[in-house]
């Protein structure tokens, strides 16, 4: 099990100054975080730009190391113990780096299994069957300078799976792909945690990315755990608004004062708009389901409903909350 | 560390077969073979064949164009050495493949043999083509001591390796490549005894040339290629290239893992 306690991280920020007068500042990226990474469980990380994510994925992969508090892999303390605990942990990070462009995608692996200890057929066979599951085998021998984004994005998953890690931190890593590529690689992290076990720890501006893969979700802000649930349970608990939305042939005055009154008693708002097809889009926002009294209010009126669907509240939707909060 | 040595270097052998920019070993070439070329111009032209009593002395040889033609290849295999190790971590952290190299247990020491390795063959390669034509100029090399000479060459690739993680260290600090090597390069090439002795310098600036591994290597160098002398006489100037090893050694090994530290730091701050 990873183990996160009480992390904290400060970056020391230069400001401005001459070369020889220059004035530092101190920044707290993360602030008393604390969490958990399970075998076969996916956690998202979620927050807006400059939340903290990034760092503390760098700090669980040891690339930085905490101000103050404690990161465990399996016993293992992540500072002082970083070898034994880089045999275990990988990171895939969005975009095209952490690769060798001038070499193939085969010699790319080879080198870095051997950075990880591997060698001989057992590197050799590795190679072949990471090759074989992210569909570049035919690719193997080519340049990846030659590679598309999405090949180079698929060699960079077999990169981050070349030590069989244990725990795997990605980065955004469906960052500028195409949505069919994208959503190959979601089932691909799917599929890691649930048949191979791995612990994934999953940051993405793809609020969708997140709610489809997680099995929980962290939404950190200014550094800070402010919410921590499943993706279901954090669109409840914020209590937000759901929204209804019909589109009916015509208003007349008295359907539309009746919709206002419906909104106002279910404690919610209402907007009307008209549509380019010459019809009326009538929103309904509340926390509560307005479904069944609107139809009845339209079977009233004797009013046809040309479309209806309701929309419930998504992560992104809590996200967006949150920032309005900070904002305010 | 072997294993990681082996990878690095048949990595970056790759990489230089496929990528490498020729301009970089023609360059290095060319300025070996320019200052081959000035000393020949300058002894027969400018100093029409006389030197002052004094250079034979210092020298230890009358020999002009040995002593400078031998100076200037040395110069050439000691600024490869540096330059290719030096550059190393900086290249990793400009290509986007830093990350990715630090995430692993690797021993960094094996990684740096890996690339001390492959950079060996290419200053062996540009080393001998110097020395080709050289000789074309008036090298001598008949009574050169091979084996001592093949030692203090191997010595001094260790000294100059260690001198290039104190110039890696400075690079990731500043985050250049550029002005760092070249500033540390001029330099060298003025108080390390390249194309004069150390001694016609002003005695302010002498105590620079001792603090560069490049100075003994040199002249251990030239003892046994142009004086012939055995390994055994040249035992003080391998000493001090021994102390400077080491002293660059424990700095650069300090440094570099400070630098790495920092540039991580600096990248996310």
């Amino acid at each position: 099990m990873l183990i996160v306690e009480n992390v904290r991280k400060v970056y020391r920020v230069k400001e401005k100054g001459s070369w020889l007068r220059q004035q530092w500042k101190e920044v707290e990226a993360v602030s008393d975080v604390s969490f958990r990474m399970v075998p076969g469980k996916i956690i998202g990380l979620l927050g807006i730009n400059g939340a903290g994510k990034t760092t503390t994925i760098k700090m669980c992969s040891t690339l930085l190391s905490p101000t103050s508090g404690t990161i465990t892999v399996d016993g293992y303390d992540a500072v002082k113990e970083d070898r034994f605990v880089k045999a275990k942990v990988n990171m895939i990070a969005g975009g095209e780096r952490m690769l060798y462009w001038r070499l193939t995608g085969r010699e790319n692996l080879h080198y870095f299994g051997s950075l990880y200890g591997l060698h001989g057929g057992a590197l050799r066979s590795r190679i072949d069957s990471l090759l074989l599951q992210v569909g570049l085998l035919d690719a193997a021998d080519t340049p990846v300078e030659r590679y598309s984004k999405g090949m180079k994005q698929r060699l960079q998953i077999a990169r981050g799976l070349i030590n069989d890690p244990s725990y795997l931190f990605l980065d955004e890593p469906t960052l500028g792909l195409d949505a069919p590529i994208a959503r190959q690689l979601r089932k691909h992290v799917k599929e890691l945690a649930v048949a191979h076990g791995k612990a994934i720890l999953l940051t993405s501006h793809y609020i969708h990315e997140v709610e489809e893969l997680c099995d929980e979700v962290y939404i950190i802000d200014k550094g800070k755990l402010v919410a921590h649930d499943t993706p279901a349970q954090l669109t409840q608990s914020l209590n937000l608004e759901t929204a209804l939305h019909v589109v009916i042939p015509a208003l007349s005055a008295s359907l539309d004062l009746d919709l206002q009154k419906l909104a106002v008693r279910y404690g919610g708002s209402r907007e009307i708009a008209e549509t380019d097809e010459h019809t009326w889009e009538v929103t309904l926002r509340g926390q509560t389901d307005m479904t069944t009294p609107l139809l009845s209010l339209l079977a009233a009126h004797q009013s046809p409903v040309l479309r209806l669907h309701t929309q419930q509240p998504s992560l992104e939707d809590v996200i967006l909350h949150m920032a309005d909060r900070r904002g305010a | 560390m072997f294993r990681v040595a082996k990878a690095t270097f048949v990595r970056n052998t790759l990489v230089m077969l496929r990528a490498y920019p020729w301009s970089f070993v023609i360059g290095h070439i060319l300025s070996g073979v320019y200052t081959v070329l000035f000393a020949y111009f300058a002894y027969h032209y400018v100093f029409a064949g006389q030197l002052d009593s004094r250079f034979q002395h210092l020298a230890g040889t009358a020999d002009y164009l040995s002593y400078a033609i031998l100076g200037g290849a040395f110069y050439a295999f000691a600024v490869s050495t540096l330059m290719n190790v030096s550059r190393s971590l900086i290249t990793e952290l400009r290509e986007g493949t830093l990350e990715a190299v630090l995430l692993t247990p690797s021993l960094r020491r094996g990684y740096f043999l890996g690339n001390v390795a492959q950079q060996v063959i290419r200053t062996v390669f540009e080393f001998s083509i110097i020395v080709l034509i050289g000789a074309l100029f008036g090298l001598n090399l008949v009574h050169t001591h091979l084996w001592s000479a093949i030692a203090v060459w191997i010595l001094s690739t260790g000294a100059f390796f260690c001198q290039a993680l104190v110039l890696g260290s400075l690079m990731l600090r500043f985050r250049d490549t550029y002005i760092t090597q070249n500033t540390l390069f001029v330099i060298m090439a003025f108080v390390s005894g390249v194309t004069f002795p150390t001694p016609y310098l002003p005695e302010w600036l002498q105590p620079l040339g001792a603090i560069m591994p490049l100075s003994p290597a040199l002249d251990a160098f030239r003892q046994c290629v142009i004086q012939g002398k055995p390994l055994v006489a040249v035992a003080p100037q391998l000493l001090h290239m021994a102390v400077l090893s080491l002293a660059y050694l424990v700095i650069g090994m300090w440094g570099m893992r400070r630098m790495e530290k920092r540039v991580v730091e600096s990248i996310f701050a």
